[in-house]
Protein backbone atom coordinates (compact mmCIF):
# COMPACT_ATOMS: atom_id res chain seq x y z
CA UNK A 1 0.00 0.00 0.00
CA UNK A 2 1.41 3.44 -1.26
CA UNK A 3 0.24 6.70 0.26
CA UNK A 4 0.84 9.70 -2.30
CA UNK A 5 3.48 11.49 -0.11
CA UNK A 6 2.58 15.22 0.29
CA UNK A 7 4.55 17.24 -1.84
CA UNK A 8 6.69 19.79 -0.17
CA UNK A 9 5.80 23.19 -0.70
CA UNK A 10 8.84 24.88 -2.47
CA UNK A 11 9.92 28.71 -1.13
CA UNK A 12 9.89 30.82 -4.11
CA UNK A 13 12.77 33.13 -2.64
CA UNK A 14 15.64 31.89 -0.74
CA UNK A 15 15.39 33.11 2.74
CA UNK A 16 18.84 33.37 2.91
CA UNK A 17 19.97 36.61 1.37
CA UNK A 18 16.68 38.22 3.36
CA UNK A 19 18.50 37.03 6.60
CA UNK A 20 21.54 38.55 5.73
CA UNK A 21 20.13 41.91 4.39
CA UNK A 22 18.33 42.27 7.81
CA UNK A 23 20.94 41.04 9.93
CA UNK A 24 23.12 43.66 8.62
CA UNK A 25 20.67 46.18 8.89
CA UNK A 26 20.21 45.05 12.34
CA UNK A 27 24.11 46.22 12.98
CA UNK A 28 23.62 49.06 11.45
CA UNK A 29 20.76 50.53 13.80
CA UNK A 30 22.92 49.03 16.92
CA UNK A 31 25.69 50.34 15.70
CA UNK A 32 24.68 54.07 15.16
CA UNK A 33 21.77 54.24 17.90
CA UNK A 34 22.05 56.33 20.61
CA UNK A 35 20.15 55.26 24.45
CA UNK A 36 21.90 58.69 25.86
CA UNK A 37 19.35 60.00 28.42
CA UNK A 38 19.76 63.79 27.21
CA UNK A 39 18.97 66.72 29.09
CA UNK A 40 18.79 69.87 28.63
CA UNK A 41 19.66 73.87 30.38
CA UNK A 42 17.62 76.33 29.15
CA UNK A 43 20.43 79.45 28.27
CA UNK A 44 18.82 82.00 26.69
CA UNK A 45 21.49 83.97 25.21
CA UNK A 46 23.88 85.60 27.57
CA UNK A 47 23.65 89.31 28.99
CA UNK A 48 26.75 91.40 28.34
CA UNK A 49 27.99 93.06 31.45
CA UNK A 50 26.49 97.05 30.80
CA UNK A 51 23.38 95.70 30.58
CA UNK A 52 22.19 97.45 33.26
CA UNK A 53 18.68 96.83 33.46
CA UNK A 54 18.99 93.44 34.10
CA UNK A 55 21.44 93.27 36.43
CA UNK A 56 20.18 95.69 39.38
CA UNK A 57 18.87 93.63 42.10
CA UNK A 58 20.49 90.12 40.96
CA UNK A 59 22.92 88.11 43.05
CA UNK A 60 26.15 87.76 40.82
CA UNK A 61 28.03 84.51 41.16
CA UNK A 62 31.92 84.89 39.80
CA UNK A 63 34.17 81.68 38.84
CA UNK A 64 37.41 82.11 38.93
CA UNK A 65 40.12 79.27 38.09
CA UNK A 66 40.87 79.24 41.91
CA UNK A 67 37.20 79.86 43.78
CA UNK A 68 34.06 81.72 43.77
CA UNK A 69 32.75 84.62 44.87
CA UNK A 70 29.48 85.77 45.71
CA UNK A 71 28.65 89.48 45.01
CA UNK A 72 32.60 90.36 46.09
CA UNK A 73 32.61 87.90 49.30
CA UNK A 74 34.87 84.90 48.38
CA UNK A 75 32.60 82.00 49.31
CA UNK A 76 34.04 77.77 49.63
CA UNK A 77 32.20 75.82 46.82
CA UNK A 78 31.03 73.88 49.42
CA UNK A 79 28.98 76.91 51.08
CA UNK A 80 27.70 78.04 47.89
CA UNK A 81 24.19 76.70 48.02
CA UNK A 82 23.63 77.87 51.73
CA UNK A 83 24.73 81.80 50.74
CA UNK A 84 22.43 81.61 47.74
CA UNK A 85 19.71 80.52 49.76
CA UNK A 86 20.54 83.29 52.62
CA UNK A 87 21.26 86.01 49.49
CA UNK A 88 17.99 84.90 47.62
CA UNK A 89 15.58 84.83 50.87
CA UNK A 90 16.02 88.93 51.79
CA UNK A 91 12.91 89.38 49.44
CA UNK A 92 15.27 90.43 46.42
CA UNK A 93 14.21 89.41 42.89
CA UNK A 94 15.09 85.68 42.47
CA UNK A 95 17.81 86.06 39.90
CA UNK A 96 21.19 84.88 39.61
CA UNK A 97 23.61 85.91 37.15
CA UNK A 98 26.78 83.52 36.65
CA UNK A 99 30.08 85.00 35.42
CA UNK A 100 32.76 82.15 34.59
CA UNK A 101 36.44 83.41 34.34
CA UNK A 102 39.19 82.61 32.66
CA UNK A 103 39.99 78.93 32.95
CA UNK A 104 36.73 77.89 34.29
CA UNK A 105 35.18 74.44 32.45
CA UNK A 106 31.72 74.10 31.22
CA UNK A 107 31.16 71.70 33.98
CA UNK A 108 32.02 73.79 36.98
CA UNK A 109 29.83 76.49 35.44
CA UNK A 110 26.23 73.92 34.78
CA UNK A 111 27.26 72.82 38.66
CA UNK A 112 27.09 76.14 39.68
CA UNK A 113 24.05 76.79 37.68
CA UNK A 114 22.37 73.93 39.21
CA UNK A 115 23.27 74.95 42.87
CA UNK A 116 21.79 77.58 42.18
CA UNK A 117 18.42 76.52 40.88
CA UNK A 118 17.85 74.18 43.67
CA UNK A 119 19.01 77.53 46.09
CA UNK A 120 15.45 78.52 44.47
CA UNK A 121 16.53 81.28 41.89
CA UNK A 122 14.04 81.15 39.45
CA UNK A 123 16.00 83.29 36.33
CA UNK A 124 19.50 81.85 36.19
CA UNK A 125 21.60 83.49 33.51
CA UNK A 126 25.13 83.34 31.92
CA UNK A 127 27.09 86.75 31.91
CA UNK A 128 29.73 87.57 29.99
CA UNK A 129 32.93 88.80 31.57
CA UNK A 130 35.00 91.58 30.49
CA UNK A 131 37.28 89.96 27.72
CA UNK B 1 29.87 3.51 -7.86
CA UNK B 2 28.36 5.17 -4.87
CA UNK B 3 28.48 9.05 -3.69
CA UNK B 4 27.92 9.86 -0.07
CA UNK B 5 24.61 11.39 0.28
CA UNK B 6 24.50 14.50 0.50
CA UNK B 7 23.32 15.56 4.10
CA UNK B 8 19.69 17.61 3.68
CA UNK B 9 19.55 21.04 4.14
CA UNK B 10 18.18 22.00 7.14
CA UNK B 11 14.01 22.97 6.89
CA UNK B 12 13.45 26.64 6.40
CA UNK B 13 11.10 26.06 9.21
CA UNK B 14 13.35 25.83 11.84
CA UNK B 15 14.99 29.59 10.49
CA UNK B 16 11.28 31.50 10.66
CA UNK B 17 11.55 31.85 14.31
CA UNK B 18 15.31 33.27 14.37
CA UNK B 19 13.88 35.69 11.46
CA UNK B 20 11.24 36.80 13.92
CA UNK B 21 13.38 37.83 16.39
CA UNK B 22 16.01 39.50 14.18
CA UNK B 23 13.25 41.53 12.95
CA UNK B 24 11.47 42.41 16.34
CA UNK B 25 15.46 43.62 17.34
CA UNK B 26 15.52 45.08 14.01
CA UNK B 27 12.47 47.11 14.45
CA UNK B 28 13.03 47.94 18.06
CA UNK B 29 16.68 49.79 17.46
CA UNK B 30 15.29 51.43 14.26
CA UNK B 31 12.20 52.93 16.56
CA UNK B 32 14.39 53.80 19.70
CA UNK B 33 17.44 54.44 18.66
CA UNK B 34 17.98 58.30 17.85
CA UNK B 35 20.14 58.47 14.98
CA UNK B 36 22.53 61.84 15.76
CA UNK B 37 24.27 63.36 13.43
CA UNK B 38 28.08 62.96 15.08
CA UNK B 39 30.72 65.58 15.15
CA UNK B 40 34.42 64.81 13.74
CA UNK B 41 35.28 64.67 17.50
CA UNK B 42 34.54 63.01 20.47
CA UNK B 43 33.10 64.82 23.26
CA UNK B 44 31.30 64.04 26.75
CA UNK B 45 28.53 66.29 27.93
CA UNK B 46 28.71 67.82 31.39
CA UNK B 47 26.46 66.12 34.37
CA UNK B 48 23.61 68.22 35.52
CA UNK B 49 20.19 67.91 37.72
CA UNK B 50 18.40 69.52 35.51
CA UNK B 51 15.59 67.83 34.25
CA UNK B 52 14.66 69.22 31.00
CA UNK B 53 13.86 66.74 28.40
CA UNK B 54 15.55 67.43 25.05
CA UNK B 55 13.42 69.34 22.04
CA UNK B 56 14.10 68.89 18.19
CA UNK B 57 15.86 71.35 16.49
CA UNK B 58 16.88 71.50 13.61
CA UNK B 59 20.35 73.52 14.36
CA UNK B 60 22.74 71.54 16.51
CA UNK B 61 26.01 73.33 17.48
CA UNK B 62 29.10 70.87 18.70
CA UNK B 63 31.98 72.34 21.06
CA UNK B 64 35.01 69.96 21.64
CA UNK B 65 36.62 70.15 24.40
CA UNK B 66 39.95 71.87 23.07
CA UNK B 67 37.13 74.70 21.61
CA UNK B 68 37.05 73.45 17.97
CA UNK B 69 33.41 73.84 16.45
CA UNK B 70 31.15 72.07 14.48
CA UNK B 71 27.58 72.88 13.38
CA UNK B 72 25.49 69.83 12.40
CA UNK B 73 28.30 67.67 12.30
CA UNK B 74 30.48 69.55 10.08
CA UNK B 75 33.70 71.52 11.35
CA UNK B 76 32.67 75.47 11.39
CA UNK B 77 35.04 78.90 12.16
CA UNK B 78 33.79 80.80 15.00
CA UNK B 79 33.28 83.92 12.87
CA UNK B 80 31.61 81.78 9.91
CA UNK B 81 28.97 80.45 12.90
CA UNK B 82 26.80 83.48 12.80
CA UNK B 83 26.56 83.83 9.05
CA UNK B 84 25.96 80.05 8.68
CA UNK B 85 23.36 80.00 11.20
CA UNK B 86 21.40 83.25 10.19
CA UNK B 87 19.89 81.88 6.78
CA UNK B 88 18.32 78.71 9.23
CA UNK B 89 17.95 80.11 12.38
CA UNK B 90 13.87 79.72 13.07
CA UNK B 91 12.90 82.25 16.57
CA UNK B 92 10.64 79.52 17.55
CA UNK B 93 12.94 76.37 17.55
CA UNK B 94 15.75 76.61 20.26
CA UNK B 95 19.45 76.21 18.73
CA UNK B 96 21.28 73.12 21.14
CA UNK B 97 24.55 73.42 22.27
CA UNK B 98 26.72 70.04 22.79
CA UNK B 99 29.50 71.30 24.71
CA UNK B 100 32.31 68.79 26.00
CA UNK B 101 32.30 69.08 29.95
CA UNK B 102 35.85 70.40 29.77
CA UNK B 103 36.05 73.25 27.54
CA UNK B 104 36.42 76.68 29.52
CA UNK B 105 33.04 78.11 29.51
CA UNK B 106 34.11 81.19 28.06
CA UNK B 107 34.36 79.77 24.67
CA UNK B 108 30.83 78.40 25.20
CA UNK B 109 29.41 81.77 25.61
CA UNK B 110 31.53 83.20 22.76
CA UNK B 111 29.56 80.56 20.54
CA UNK B 112 26.12 81.83 22.61
CA UNK B 113 27.60 85.28 21.48
CA UNK B 114 27.17 84.54 18.15
CA UNK B 115 24.39 82.75 17.97
CA UNK B 116 22.61 85.88 19.89
CA UNK B 117 24.40 88.04 17.34
CA UNK B 118 22.87 85.67 14.36
CA UNK B 119 19.21 86.63 15.77
CA UNK B 120 18.90 83.12 17.76
CA UNK B 121 16.96 83.57 21.15
CA UNK B 122 16.68 80.17 22.78
CA UNK B 123 19.66 77.84 23.60
CA UNK B 124 19.60 74.63 25.25
CA UNK B 125 22.60 73.53 26.65
CA UNK B 126 22.89 69.44 26.85
CA UNK B 127 23.74 68.02 29.73
CA UNK B 128 23.35 64.11 31.07
CA UNK B 129 22.17 63.31 33.70
CA UNK B 130 24.19 62.57 36.66
CA UNK B 131 24.88 59.53 38.50
CA UNK B 132 21.77 57.38 37.16
CA UNK B 133 19.42 59.18 40.01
Amino acid sequence: LQFTRPRKRRALVSLTPLIDVVFILLVFFMLVSQFADWRTIRLDAPTEAGDGASLRGAVLVRLHAGGLDVNGRAVASGRLERHLRRALGEGGPARVLVQPGEGVSLQRAVRVLDIATAAGAGDVKLLEGRR
Amino acid sequence: MKFVQRRERPEPETMIPLINVVFLLLIFFMIAGAIAKAPPFEWQAPDSRSESPPGRSALVVHVAADGRLALNGEPAKLDALASAVAGRADSAAPVQIKADAQVAARRVMAVMAHLRDAGVEKIRLFTRKRGGG
